[in-house]
């Protein structure tokens, strides 16, 4: 084995080339998660929170995985038009539905087979894949389900989003969203835990609280285990308030279409 | 020698960096129906410039039950961890114990692999764009529905008579009188307000037997195997089978099922 000399060239351009390789990881992993840079003193830069769109767009998304590759117009999906008659369940676990944007594989045949959109829009049960009705969905702008914002006028208002309280609007019985599809006698498990989660910084004292049962309300236990939580305790890894912002844990819903994270006091109760 | 250790130590910071920047915290995809249970098998294939073999459960799983393969043919239960080769199949151990051409297609031989290949690329699928037999929605489309996997009952559809499960491979196979399986019994959870579980011996021993999961995936005795969900989620204990080919753990109500139904 031949000993390694440091002031051979060769092994001082293979250290500097490491060198380089290492920044140039650690640049990327800080911009694949958008770590922060400052930590510490400047909360207030640290929160980059998004900026949100007007109320009647609050949770629409536009789905353009095909469509943008050709000539029809891209789907504008309306969260609140749907959460009114169907809870998060019926799609994101029953009909397989990502949590992502275009996340999901739908095509045109896999709807008329009765997949997916299909599932309800088949003329039965919601209006039909139809010529007449392609507009519909086919609109190309997330703007298109404007015009009927009103309906939920009469619903109980919260601060940001699309200043509804959805939580509140099931309790007081102003809307019985179907829990599933395919079994009528559907019922989730009643489980009630109240979470009070410490935060690991020293010097903080604001706890989060978790409701298990205004979330099972709405979604299947495996909408949120494994993949975005772990069930053991503390066994939930990074679980912190900029990788949140990131889209993951509760980011997964609360950025886009469940209650915005702006609404801080909701979650972290003992903020002042 | 000390600029040698400094080299390996950040490389391997480096490298450990890139590990954790992983996803966690974000939803997996939900395998499609024809999908789910399909594996991967690679030990030799890409070494030897062929296409890894893809292995279908749901095709073989409306033919023949569990312990079939896992038991009397002696396949191990994660991919990969047979180590099967070409010469293993051609003497007619495992694939080859069906795949002979008289049980099902036999695998090409070498002789005629220059006039006859289309055998092949029905098992070596990889990377390929393969037409089954079998089209997996039209052939299951009347079958009971299932919520996951692959979204077929299995179990609804052999009460059915819609699927028949041989349980023993002429030649390999050695009939055994069948121990009568214990009565079901209550799994209790150790978390407030989650159902308990029934776990019925009698389901399970009709398509594993008792070697499947005793006594390495469980042990024997009652109450002597310490496991929790986690465990289950990360594919140990229960989570053998129903992480990636028994109906997945994500339908929890159907063995959490004491109190709900």
């Amino acid at each position: 084995m031949t000993a390694l000399n440091r002031h051979d060239p060769a092994m001082r351009g293979a250290a500097l080339l490491l060198l380089l390789f290492l920044a140039g990881t650690a640049v990327s992993c800080v911009s694949d998660t958008n770590e922060p840079a400052v930590v510490g003193s400047a909360f207030d830069d640290v929160w980059q929170l998004p900026t949100l769109p007007p109320p009647a767009q609050y949770g629409n998304v536009l789905i353009n995985r095909l469509t943008r590759k050709s000539t029809h117009p891209s789907v504008a999906f309306s969260h609140w038009i749907h959460r009114r008659y169907y809870t998060c369940r019926v799609c994101h676990f029953e009909l397989n539905f990502a949590m992502k944007t275009n996340g999901t594989d739908i095509t045109e045949d896999k709807n008329r087979r009765g997949e997916y959109c299909g599932s309800c829009h088949n003329d039965k049960i919601a209006f039909g894949h139809t010529e007449e009705n392609c507009r519909r969905c086919h609109s190309g702008t997330v703007a298109s389900t404007d015009y009927r914002f009103a309906e939920l006028s009469s619903f109980p208002k919260s601060l940001y989003g699309d200043k509804i309280n959805w939580v509140k609007a099931l309790r007081k019985g102003l809307i019985a969203p179907k829990q599933s599809l395919t079994n009528p006698n559907f019922e989730s498990i009643p489980f009630d835990k109240n979470l009070r989660l410490a935060p690991e910084w020293r010097g903080v004292s604001t706890r989060a609280s978790f409701p298990h049962q205004k979330h099972t309300e709405w979604l299947d236990c495996a909408d949120c285990h494994p993949d975005l939580f772990n069930i053991q305790k503390k066994g939930t890894k990074h679980f912190r308030m900029d990788l949140i912002l990131d889209g993951k844990f509760c980011g997964a819903c609360h950025l886009t279409v469940a209650f915005p994270i702006q609404d801080c006091k909701r979650c972290h109760p003992d903020l002042d | 020698m000390r600029l040698k250790v400094v080299l390996i130590v950040s490389l391997l910071v480096a490298l450990a960096t890139v590990a954790v920047a992983t996803n966690y915290g974000t939803k997996k995809r939900m395998p499609r129906p024809e999908e789910f249970g399909n594996v991967v098998i690679n030990n030799y294939s890409e070494k030897n410039n062929i296409a890894p073999v893809v292995f279908k459960h749901w095709i073989h799983r409306a033919r023949y039950t569990c312990r079939v393969c896992h038991v009397d043919l002696g396949f191990a239960m994660e991919v990969g961890g047979s180590d099967i080769r070409e010469d293993d199949n051609q003497k007619g151990l495992y694939c080859g114990s069906c795949h002979n051409g008289k049980e099902a297609f036999a695998a090409t031989s070498r002789e005629k692999l220059v006039t006859e290949v289309k055998n092949c690329d029905r098992c070596h699928s990889y990377g390929k764009d393969v037409k089954g037999q079998k089209d997996f929605i039209s052939a299951f489309k009347d079958y009971p529905q299932a919520r996951f996997g692959n979204r077929v009952d299995w179990m609804k559809a052999e009460e059915k008579g819609l699927i028949k499960l041989k349980d023993q491979v002429e030649g390999i196979s050695i009939k055994r009188q069948a121990i009568a399986a214990p009565k079901d019994f209550d799994i209790k959870s150790t978390i407030l307000g989650m159902p308990d579980i029934i776990f019925s011996h009698k389901i399970h021993a009709e398509i594993n037997g008792c070697e499947l999961c005793h006594p390495e995936v469980f042990s024997a005795k009652k109450g002597h195997t310490k496991y929790n969900m986690q465990d289950i989620f990360s594919g140990k204990f229960c989570g053998a089978c129903h992480a990636k080919v028994a109906f997945p753990f994500y339908d929890c109500q159907l063995c959490h099922l004491k109190e709900v139904y």
